[in-house]
């Protein structure tokens, strides 16, 4: 009985260090190229420009040393972006103390979101910059970071219930500004895997 | 609670009770709880809790009945509208949160709910 649980107890352990010590590193994602050296080139977030609730610009420079997270919702959107400001809570209160972590929001409504009414979102949902930067700026340029850099959809469509079409993703950028991770952010579990991502890419795993 | 419900299971509007509780919570599901989550909790600032017992008491279930199927910009926020939602439909939300937080836990009648609708549809 006893030997028979101590030896269960071993063999726990023994996977429990197995699948720790085995490391599982993160995908590059989005199309990769080749230099003049033959050397891979990684997708890569390029510059960007943007006004966050606070007036502020917020471009690629800030990221610099960052890791974040990426996402495109809009105020008076409806449907999913409430459950994936809830599970953008649950990040930005992990990383309370951590100055390494940003997370940006995109508005895809820019023309309705200016800089008051994403302060006003922001106060209400007791969240701060630069710790996490609501977006809106030229509706062209957000529409197409989000297509051809996080590779999500963004874009307007009168059909839809609130106007836009767009997806729940959330996007894990590393401090190189290379996509690492694509999660559907209105589900907790996937949001878990994010963070536990977001740990790897911390090196606190 | 389940044992008063099973108890009584074999009158008519208990049964019509619980199908409303269950198809109410479906609703609830697909349409309110991306902003007063699951269990009426709220988001912060941005969305009101609507679990408080407080609340129940000095809520105007005709008004809330409006609120639901037009939406309101009120001085907690912005509510859109669910005009695609039925007068069934709305009766049975209705019953549903009157099941989890109201003060009286009974039906939110069909009647009461077309009734309503036609208050909130001439104000408009
Ligand atoms: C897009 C987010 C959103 C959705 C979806 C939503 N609500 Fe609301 N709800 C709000 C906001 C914002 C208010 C505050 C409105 C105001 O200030 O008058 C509110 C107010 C309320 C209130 C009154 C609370 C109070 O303190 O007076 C009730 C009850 C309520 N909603 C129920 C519902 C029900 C039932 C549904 C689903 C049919 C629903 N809501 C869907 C955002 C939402």
């Amino acid at each position: 009985m006893c030997s028979k649980s101590l030896f269960a107890a071993i063999l726990l352990c023994f996977f429990g260090l197995l699948s720790c010590q085995e490391k599982h590193d993160l995908p590059f994602l989005g199309p990769k190229t080749l230099n003049a050296t033959g050397d891979t080139v990684y997708h890569q977030i390029p510059p960007f420009r943007f006004l966050n609730q606070d007036s502020t610009w917020v471009t690629e420079k800030d990221m610099e040393g960052k890791i974040y997270v990426a996402d495109f919702f809009f105020t008076t959107c409806p449907t999913i972006c409430p459950k994936m400001k809830t599970q953008l809570l649950r990040i930005y209160e992990r990383y309370a103390a951590n100055d390494v972590v940003r997370i940006l929001s995109h508005s895809i409504d820019p023309e309705f979101d200016q800089v008051s009414v994403l302060k006003n979102y922001a106060n209400k949902l007791h969240i701060e910059a630069p710790r996490w930067n609501l977006l809106t700026g030229d509706k062209k340029a957000i529409y197409a970071i989000g297509q051809k850099s996080y590779m999500v959809a963004a874009q307007e469509d009168s059909n839809e219930v609130g106007g836009f079409v767009h997806s729940g993703a959330f996007i894990l950028v590393d401090k190189n500004r290379h996509v690492r991770g694509i999660y559907d952010g209105t589900k907790e579990e996937d949001v878990n895997h994010l963070i536990e991502d977001m740990e790897k890419l911390l090196g606190n795993k | 609670m389940l044992a008063l419900g099973l108890a009584s299971c074999d009158s008519k509007e208990e049964i019509l009770y619980q199908q409303y509780v269950v198809e109410g919570r479906v609703l609830y599901q697909t349409h309110c709880a991306n902003c007063h989550q699951e269990n009426g909790s709220g988001l912060k600032d941005l969305y009101p809790a609507i679990s408080q017992p407080a609340l129940w008491k000095s809520l105007n279930t005709d008004e809330l009945t409006c609120l639901i199927k037009w939406g309101r910009k009120g001085t907690k926020g912005y509510m859109p509208g669910n005009t695609k939602l039925q007068a069934l439909d709305i009766a049975e939300i209705q019953t549903f949160l009157r099941e989890q937080w109201g003060p009286q836990k009974a039906i939110y009648s069909l009647d009461s709910t077309r009734f309503a609708l036609k208050k909130c549809e001439t104000t408009l």
